[in-house]
């Protein structure tokens, strides 16, 4: 991983289209403010790792589950 | 037509009618490509196999089944994604998790858009949210 040393006003540019500037140093969190393309979406890491973590876990299921569901779910339907 | 060995058995396709995802699902940003499966059984889950990895596919629904206020709307940077405009029809899918209890949740905050008119998709993770990754079903 590529490490740099910025300072508050300071910035990075990626590319052509990504600029990253250190708005603020405070406490123990830096505000960052990003330039980039609007069709770049821009996640906190955290929140990434999530969605990629239920995905994973999504992709583990198997037919028998799903048929077994969906005649539940069908006759859930039917009853209301 | 085309064959993939899927961990479900052989699935034959026609690659001009794949779901087209030009970022790749979330966590698996390789995988571009995806056959929507008709579902055997009644009921509102289906599912897509990967084109591109027999082992990975999702089950997924259209949440309103089972939400009915739930909302989420397509922004200019999904518009470009699907290659769609103003005018053109897009809709929302959620992937479902089923854990072995088959007590199923709906990821709600990052929903999948798709196009039917260009069979592009793209699935987001939606900001400022309540809508949590592991929705179970209303009671």
């Amino acid at each position: 991983m590529l490490v740099l040393t910025r300072k508050a006003g300071e910035g990075i540019i990626i590319g052509d289209d990504i600029k990253i500037k250190i708005v603020e140093i405070k406490g123990g969190g830096i505000r960052i403010g990003i330039d980039a393309p609007k069709e770049r979406k821009i996640y906190r890491q955290e929140v990434y790792d999530r969605i990629t973590e239920e995905n994973k876990t999504a992709i583990q299921w198997d037919m028998d589950a799903l048929n077994s569901l969906s005649a539940n779910l069908s006759k859930e339907k039917k009853d209301k | 037509m085309r064959t993939i060995n899927t961990r479900f058995g052989e699935v034959e396709y026609d690659p001009d009618n794949l779901l087209h995802f030009p970022a790749g699902m979330i966590g698996f940003p390789t995988l571009h490509d995806f056959i929507v499966m008709p579902n055997k059984k009644e009921g509102p889950l289906f599912w897509i196999q990967s084109a591109d990895d027999p082992a990975i596919a999702f089950v997924i629904t259209d949440p309103s089944n089972f939400f009915l206020d739930y909302q989420a709307e397509p922004d200019e940077s999904i518009k470009n994604a699907l290659k769609i405009s103003d005018n053109d029809d897009c809709y929302v899918l959620s992937v479902v998790t089923v854990p072995k209890d088959q007590q199923i949740t709906l990821n709600l905050v990052a929903p999948i858009f798709f196009s039917p008119k260009t069979n592009r998709a793209i699935q987001v993770i939606l900001e400022n949210t309540e809508y949590k990754p592991k929705t179970p079903l209303p009671a």
